[in-house]
């Protein structure tokens, strides 16, 4: 069954001290850091993360309970909010005073929420009225206020991957207002509001920011709404709905992930995925909002695979008290102390453990059936060639050997993908001969593990599945066709390797009027390594050899190899006939015709050619004789011996 | 020395029997000739005589009573010697007629058989010097294709198979008259089946032409009684194959006349010709060897040694000098190659000797190495001239030992022989003080190199005639075969390239204008106009601009040299001795 | 009854009649080798009215012949015997199996004056063995394809049964031979090969291999569209036969039933609604027919080794007919055709209309063709490869040829100049007619062009000869 999990937590969890009444444990997504706080700071502050290796230690005064605790970008300097009204902020850049300054809200009587580094040195607060955008000056141990904007705030969300900031406003608390922050500079985005599965009667706050969550899907920003399952409406069960936040313009409702279930639900999102956890079943479900299934004006999706549960975690025994003996013991999964943090961040405060949520792929393969859809999967996940390899070679040879069609979809699909970064590749390298100035619009296109070449399929699937003795031939030849004709379909220079390949095998069935019959309709492009390889066929299949000759004359880069194929094949007349009616005979060495004549044995063939050329050289040299450098000697002897002297041409002549 | 004197020796037996051998022949040409020629001779005619051909079949058959007389062949050639030359023979002879007949039933199958004895008892005294030196005189004439071991071949052998072509002469009856290959015995069965095959086909009312397998093409062509067959791989047309047929008909016709051989049949279907023929297979053997080898049957053309005009001239007219009553035809000849011939005027007007009829007797002079022996007095039958009379023909050798030059002289005659000996005297002397011999042995055949184009291997150029000089004797030249065709095999195949273009120019269904063919080892190019057909032979590497520029050159230096390489105007001679005509004569 | 020629010279009454089949029959001297037993040789004789001692004799005369040849090359014996008025065509295909037919030659029938009986005058040279020979082998090609060998029914059934055989075939076979339409292209007996680019062939490819995969029956397929061929799962040979069986009998007892306006691309959907113009030109004719036969026609393929039977399905949409062939063990039943039908009719019916798609856009390309100044034809004997612009349509009846029979013969002619050596040839002749005709042979190429300019010369014929080869044969290597 352990390949039947698809999710997994990270294998080396950061492991901080846990929660307790004397340590208070906070988590800043910006820096993915967990701040273990004991008794106020005063008997130490640890700082764990990104990973179990970075941490940070230190003392700081007890100044009563902390609310929030955040380093800023680059652990410059630390924000910590004690009272409503103040936050905080103690200098941790090296050689400045390490002394601690506080700076209130600017608003009158108005209660901070929270506050979120957006640089290394900039700051919002945010309060119940608005929100104050600050810069802070270490040295001179003041912020300076940058911005502010007064609006009644709910609770707000912040997203550190994007710097932007959901507000939640009005009554209801659904009309989300997002701001964007830059260096120094904060912009207002245009509000949206969630639909509400039922409005309350009276008005009262029914938008919990523990139904929302913000995260970057395919490098868009979206903000998720676990809608939960309402008795109104006859849903079949609880969604997330996704809603897309633009940089500009306005924020679209545009997915809707039915969980088909009800309960409590946490999101997470990996490798694109979005991953729901359900609590009661102790499993979780991942979408792909690009596997779209059309429904209406939304694009409403389905689970990708089954519910799984995640991997099950044994935690790893550490430290002194780890005796070799004992057996590391299983982690509860799903348990309410679990705290879930965007985007792939699971924290298990009551054990001390930070988790990355992981996909594996493998699992995948078994758990969806349809390979075109499997395929669309995996070629947008992060680690994916090798599985798609592996799902290549197991439609092909694997039990589940999957028919032709299926096998050309897939094959469609992975070069449709090849092609798009072939064509970004050469738009790139165009753009650069075509000079810098313009270049520097373009970035080098990333290749990502999604495109594979014709040698990752030749390596790792075609090569040796066509050495499968078990395999019918009939299929083999089909399958590689097939290749070649996807690669064809999206215009793509198919590789001398894979004719080869076929070659091969048509030859050791010998399949040989097939093999002639692609050739007819040049369905394996003409180049001079194939027509060797026919040449070299000639033995076994004589037609091969026409096939090859007219492969050099097409390349018509080939004149020399025709002339050498025509002469080994003592083609005398024909060599010397081509390479005239390609104006070369003039150049042409006498001596290597002669030769080839004379090896014949056929001595009227040596008289034709010793003539010609005895012509040739009256029309160059008004003199039928050989120049000492033509190395004709022993023939011309060889011609006097067998023709008599006089036959020999006279200068007089012609 | 010794044998020099046994040679004389022997030419004194045949210069002296040979004029007497053959009693009838003075009917024939009494009544032959004539009947070409209605002007000469006017006053020896007898009433009989324009009863023509019959009348001299009777005298001949008539003659078939004497042989069977027991008497030596000396005895009866005198015998009939004597009868012959009794004034009111030619009365006899219709009353004959009906005991004639009347005899011929009973008597054996000789009928006719006279009409060779000159030529076959020819043979018999050359076999006889044959049989001193080391071979038969005749053997001489054999190529490598013909060893005369062949008439004792083993018919079964892959060897004989292998022939490149066989050719076969039989009787309608079946029965064996020639072969080239392999004893007419050991052949009679298949032969048996030829005539099997042409009588059966025959039966359907229809006509059996050829066969046609992978290798070989069997053509079947009838003559008269007889049947003749050529079975070649030599991928020659059926067309040509039939041609060389006719030559070979022809030169049996040659011996025997045609009225002769039917009337053999006539009397007897299944006659053994072959007796008449004895010893004679080897001038068949010897035309179908130079048929094969020389163009000039092909082209149906004479080949005349290339001769300065002067020097041809001055050799006519040696010729016209040397004349005498019924003299109608002198021949000179060097190599086998024409010299000269002169023609008698009267004969000229209405006939002229056909190239066929010259070919075939360069054949048999070429065939038998006995005619370089002194005289010849022989009587020869040219078919196309009149396939049922006779010429008489002297034939000798100009140089002795040499023997490239021989002399012909065809008189209608048969009694003409001192005289026309006499001519060949005067001939001589002339071309002694002349000193023409020299020059004749100077003369030669030329090489294509004189063209001066250098892809140009080879080429033959046979001009039609003209009106101006229409009653010209159709010629051809063609320079000498150098290399590359310097083996006998690669002669043979340029003649076979030609032979195929020539046929296909001239098919009967489907004749070309110009042929020009790229083929394995030369380029060729046929061209037949209203003036001319021409065959040349290209390197295989000729350009067709190069070709096309090349033909033109050679014509152009055909042109030029057209008097040295033709006999443009045939001189003429008048030989009637009649006044009318003498007086014509001498308006000359 | 005789056809009369086009040659036929309107005007004076003279009639020109062209060769027609005397007789055609088939022997084995095995069979009755004894005196009196002669019959028992002939296992098949046209026309069967003769009188039997006729027949016994003209086998006698074919027996002859070959002995007689035989006596000078054992192992070639007589292939043809030409008489006045006809030829004969003797052709072995098995041993001691002989087959013979008998033509009579074209001829001339000139009136006479004062009632006389016309004079007939026969043209003895006017028919090419080389053409009818392959005629003559053809003939047992066909037999072949769809009887096996001669032996094969010997062994199976005696003499009775293949007498049967022979009859049963050679008496319908015998009608569809036109021997007044008779040309090079028999003796090629090529296959023309329908011009297509890479992408479109390539899907044919993938649409074959997907119809054998989920068709498991099918053994081998063939692709054929306007007739010509575009893929062969069988071997050369036993395509040939095929071949042209499809084109000249099969095919044109169909003619189209739809419009040839319905080849124009038509909007996938239609496919996907399974609204397709698929039908079965062999086995039944109509399946919702619920009488429909499931019969189809039997051949034999590989016969020199396995020599397997075959059961010939040929279906077709549109232009575009794939012939799909099964082992003849296992007997087709309604469901099959049924799933055949549905599975191929939509795809073919789509492949059709891009085929065609494609066909015009090429044609588009290479712009309107006008007449050109010459005709030609191009075989290879490689792969049977026949291109012809003499030959406007090879239909079952006659091939309507547009040049002059004369030139067709000076063309046979050249071929069996060809046929003698296998080096490169050239062969330029210019015919009585003024006519140039032009033959080449390179490798196993032969192309043989008819050009019409009549005062042209020798280098403007080569000119025109090597433009020819520059557009049609730019990608093949053809030595000058």
């Amino acid at each position: 069954m352990n390949d039947e999990y698809y999710l997994e937590l990270s294998e080396n969890p950061v492991q901080f001290e846990n929660a307790s009444s004397v340590n208070n444990v906070f988590f800043d997504e910006a820096n993915k850091q967990v701040f273990a706080v004991r008794s106020g700071g005063a008997t130490g502050v640890v700082v764990k993360g990104p990973d179990d290796k970075s941490s940070v230690a230190f003392r700081m005064d007890d100044k009563g309970e902390v609310k929030c605790i955040k380093f800023s970008l680059g652990n410059k300097i630390l924000a910590v909010q004690r009272t409503t009204k103040s936050v905080d902020f103690i200098n941790f850049i090296p050689d400045y005073p390490h002394l601690e300054f506080s700076h209130e809200c600017k608003t009158k009587n108005a209660s901070i929420l929270g506050f979120c580094w957006t640089n290394w040195n900039e700051i919002v607060f945010v309060t119940d009225q608005g929100i104050e955008f600050y810069q802070v000056l270490p040295d001179k141990r003041t912020l300076k206020l940058l911005k502010s904007q007064s609006i009644n705030v709910n609770w707000y969300i912040y997203c550190p991957e994007t710097a932007v900031l959901l507000l939640s406003t009005t009554v209801q608390g659904n009309v989300l207002q997002p701001f964007a922050f830059k260096t120094a500079t904060m912009s207002k985005m245009s509000k949206f509001e969630i639909e509400l599965p039922a409005v309350p009667k009276p008005a009262k706050l029914s938008l919990s920011e523990r139904d929302i969550a913000v995260a970057t899907i395919y490098d868009q920003l979206y903000v998720m709404y676990l809608k939960h399952h309402s008795r109104t409406t006859n849903s079949p069960g609880a969604e997330v709905v996704l809603y897309h936040l633009p940089r500009e313009g306005t924020c679209k409702r545009t997915n809707v992930l039915r969980l088909n279930t009800t309960g409590k639900f946490a999101i997470n999102v990996v490798d694109n995925l979005v991953v729901v956890h359900h609590q009661s079943t102790q499993t979780s479900l991942i979408y792909d909002i690009k596997l779209r299934e059309l429904d209406g004006n939304v694009n409403v999706h389905q689970p990708v695979l089954p519910a799984r549960s995640i991997n099950p975690f044994k935690i790893p025994l550490t430290g002194p008290a780890a005796a070799p003996s004992q057996a590391p013991l299983p982690c509860e999964l799903y348990s309410s102390s679990w705290s879930v943090f965007q985007p792939d961040i699971i924290i298990s405060a009551s054990e001390g453990f930070l988790w990355y949520l992981q996909v594996k792929l493998q699992p995948t393969l078994n758990l969806l059936q349809d390979k075109g859809k499997l395929m669309d999967f995996l070629l947008r996940r992060r680690d994916c060639k090798m599985v798609i390899l592996s799902v290549c070679s197991q439609m092909l040879i694997g039990g589940d050997k999957g028919n032709l069609s299926v096998v050309a979809t897939v094959f469609d699909k992975l070069n449709q993908v090849y092609k798009e970064y072939l064509d970004a590749e050469q738009a790139y390298t165009a753009a650069m001969e075509s000079g810098p100035s313009r270049s520097s619009a373009y970035k080098r296109p990333v290749r990502t593990q999604a495109v594979i070449d014709q040698s990752d399929m030749y390596t790792h699937v075609l090569s040796d599945f066509t050495e499968k003795k078990e395999v019918k031939h009939k299929f083999i030849i089909a399958v590689v066709m097939e290749y070649i004709r996807s690669l064809n379909q999206f215009q793509i220079p198919v590789q001398h390797y894979l004719y080869e390949l076929v070659i091969k095998t048509l030859v050791q069935h010998n399949l040989f009027y097939m093999l002639h019959q692609f050739l007819q309709y040049h369905v394996l492009t003409d180049s001079k390594p194939l027509a060797c390889l026919l040449l070299s066929l000639e033995s076994t299949y004589p037609p091969a050899y026409q096939l090859s000759l007219d492969m050099l004359k097409r390349l018509s880069t080939a004149n020399d190899e025709i002339v050498e194929v025509l002469l080994s094949k003592q083609q005398v007349l024909g060599a010397l006939r081509f390479i005239r009616s390609v104006g070369g005979h003039d150049n042409a060495s006498a001596r290597k015709f002669l030769d080839a004549a004379r090896q014949t044995n056929d001595t009227m063939l040596f008289y034709t050619i010793f003539r010609f050329f005895e012509t040739r050289n009256m029309r160059l040299r008004g003199n039928p004789g050989f120049n000492p450098g033509e190395h004709c000697e022993e023939h011309v002897s060889y011609f006097k011996q067998v023709f008599g002297e006089s036959a020999v041409m006279k200068p007089t002549t012609a | 020395m010794d044998h020099n004197g046994q040679e004389s020796g022997n030419m004194e037996e045949v210069k002296i029997c040979d004029p007497s051998i053959l009693p009838q022949c003075p009917d024939h040409t009494d009544t032959d000739v004539p009947s070409e020629n209605h002007c000469v001779n006017e006053d020896h005619r007898t009433p009989s005589d324009p009863e023509g051909l019959l009348e001299s079949a009777d005298h001949s058959s008539e003659q078939d009573v004497l042989p069977q007389e027991p008497s030596t062949e000396m005895q009866k050639l005198h015998v009939e010697d004597d009868r012959s030359l009794c004034p009111g023979g030619s009365e006899t002879d219709s009353g004959k007629a009906s005991q004639d007949s009347a005899l011929v039933d009973n008597s054996n199958d000789d009928s006719g058989e006279f009409v060779v004895t000159v030529l076959a008892r020819g043979k018999m005294e050359e076999q006889g010097m044959g049989m001193k030196g080391a071979s038969s005189p005749l053997s001489e004439t054999g190529t490598p294709l013909g060893p005369p071991s062949h008439r004792n071949e083993d018919v079964t052998a892959d060897s004989w198979r292998q022939h490149r072509k066989h050719v076969f002469v039989l009787s309608e009856a079946g029965k064996p008259i020639y072969s080239r290959y392999g004893s007419e015995e050991a052949l009679s069965s298949t032969m048996g089946v030829m005539m099997a095959l042409v009588s059966f086909v025959q039966s359907g009312d229809n006509i059996i032409r050829s066969v046609y397998s992978d290798e070989h093409t069997v053509v079947f062509m009838q003559r008269g009684p007889l049947v003749l067959v050529s079975v070649s791989c030599s991928r020659q047309s059926e067309q040509q194959l039939r041609n060389e047929l006719v030559y070979v008909y022809n030169q049996i016709v040659s011996m025997l006349t045609q009225a002769s051989i039917t009337r053999i049949f006539e009397h007897k279907k299944n006659y053994d010709l072959r007796r008449l023929l004895a010893g004679s297979e080897k001038i068949l053997d010897g035309l179908l060897n130079l048929v094969d080898s020389d163009p000039s049957f092909l082209l149906c053309a004479v080949h005349c040694l290339p001769l300065a005009s002067s020097l041809r001239d001055s050799l006519s007219q040696i010729l016209q000098k040397a004349i005498t009553p019924n003299l109608v035809f002198s021949i000179l000849i060097a190599k086998n190659q024409l010299l000269t011939i002169v023609q008698e005027k009267m004969v000229i007007d209405d006939a002229r000797l056909e190239p066929a009829d010259l070919h075939l007797l360069l054949n048999l002079i070429g065939a038998s190495s006995a005619f370089q022996a002194g005289e010849i007095w022989t009587p020869i039958c040219l078919p196309s001239f009149n396939p049922d009379c006779y010429f008489y023909a002297y034939i000798s050798y100009l140089d002795p030992p040499e023997c490239t030059v021989c002399l012909v002289l065809l008189s209608t005659d048969k009694e003409a022989f001192y005289s026309v000996a006499e001519c060949k005297r005067k001939i001589e002397e002339a071309m002694q003080t002349q000193n023409a011999l020299k020059s004749i042995a100077k003369a030669q055949s030329y090489s294509v190199s004189q063209v001066g184009v250098s892809d140009l291997r080879h080429f033959m150029y046979k001009p039609f005639d003209v009106p101006d000089n229409h009653r010209q004797l159709t010629q051809f030249t063609s320079p000498e075969m150098e290399a590359p065709y310097s083996s006998e095999e690669e002669r043979m195949r340029l003649l076979d390239l030609y032979r195929d273009l020539h046929g296909r120019i001239h098919s009967a269904s489907r004749p070309l204008k110009l042929i020009y063919h790229v083929a394995e080892r030369e380029t060729l190019l046929a061209w037949v106009t209203s003036k001319f057909e021409l065959y040349t032979c290209f390197s295989p590497l000729v350009t067709k601009t190069c070709a096309i520029n090349a033909i033109t050159k050679l014509l152009r230096w055909i042109k030029k040299e057209e008097e040295r390489l033709f006999i443009r105007y045939p001189p003429k001679y008048s030989t009637t001795p009649n006044p009318s005509r003498s007086s014509k004569t001498d308006a000359h | 009854m005789l056809m009369i020629s086009p040659r036929m010279a309107s005007g004076m009454q003279e009639k020109q009649y062209t060769p027609s089949l005397l007789s055609f029959f088939i022997y084995n001297p095995k069979f009755g080798p004894r005196e009196g037993e002669e019959e028992k040789k002939i296992l098949f004789y046209h026309p069967i009215e003769i009188e039997k001692n006729e027949k016994i004799r003209n086998v006698g005369l074919c027996e002859a012949i070959v002995q007689f040849t035989r006596t000078f090359c054992p192992t070639k014996p007589a292939k043809s015997l030409h008489t006045q008025k006809n030829r004969q065509f003797f052709h072995e295909p098995e041993e001691n199996y002989w087959m013979v037919m008998v033509v009579r030659n074209p001829m001339v029938e000139k009136p006479n004056k004062d009632g006389k009986p016309p004079t007939v005058e026969y043209q003895e040279e006017e028919i090419i063995d080389s053409v009818y020979g392959s005629v003559l082998q053809q003939c047992y090609s066909m037999y072949k394809l769809f009887n096996g060998t001669f032996s094969r029914a010997f062994e199976a059934g005696g003499v009775e049964l293949l007498t049967q055989k022979l009859e049963k075939f050679f008496y319908r076979y015998l009608q569809t031979l036109h021997l007044q339409s008779c040309d090079l292209l028999d003796v090629f007996g090529g296959i023309s090969f329908f011009p297509l680019d890479k992408m479109t062939y390539l899907k044919i490819q993938s649409f074959v291999n997907r119809v054998e995969e989920s068709l498991s029956l099918v053994k081998y397929t063939a692709f054929l569209y306007n007739d010509q061929l575009i893929w062969s799962g069988l071997e050369q040979d036993d395509m040939r036969i095929l071949y042209k069986y499809l084109t000249t009998s099969l095919f044109p007892r169909h003619t189209e039933p739809e419009l040839a306006g319905r080849d124009s691309p038509l909007r996938p959907e239609v496919a996907g609604n399974l609204l397709h113009y698929g039908r079965f030109l062999t086995g039944p004719a109509n399946l919702k027919d619920p009488e429909a036969k499931f019969r189809f026609p039997r051949i034999f393929v590989n016969t020199e080794d396995s020599c397997e039977e075959l059961h010939l399905i040929v279906y077709k949409a549109m232009s575009a007919a794939v012939c799909f062939m099964i082992n003849a063990s296992v007997d087709l039943n309604r469901e099959f055709c049924e799933k055949l039908d549905s599975l191929v009719g939509p795809q073919l019916t789509l492949l059709a209309s891009d085929i065609c798609e494609q066909y015009n856009i090429n044609r588009r390309i290479s712009g309107p063709e006008k007449e050109p100044q010459f005709k030609f034809i191009y075989f290879n004997h490689m792969n049977l490869a026949e291109k012809s612009t003499i030959h406007m349509r090879k239909m079952a009846s006659v091939s309507l040829t547009s040049v002059h029979p004369d030139l067709m013969k000076i063309l046979g002619d050249i071929n069996c100049d060809f046929a003698r050596v296998d080096e490169d040839e050239e062969i330029i002749v210019k015919a009585m007619t003024d006519y140039w005709v032009v033959g080449k042979k390179s490798d196993q190429r032969e192309l043989y062009v008819i050009l019409n300019q009549k005062n042209a010369n020798l280098i403007e014929v080569n000119e025109e000869v090597k433009r020819l080869c520059a557009t049609q044969f730019n990608n093949i290597f053809f030595l000058d």
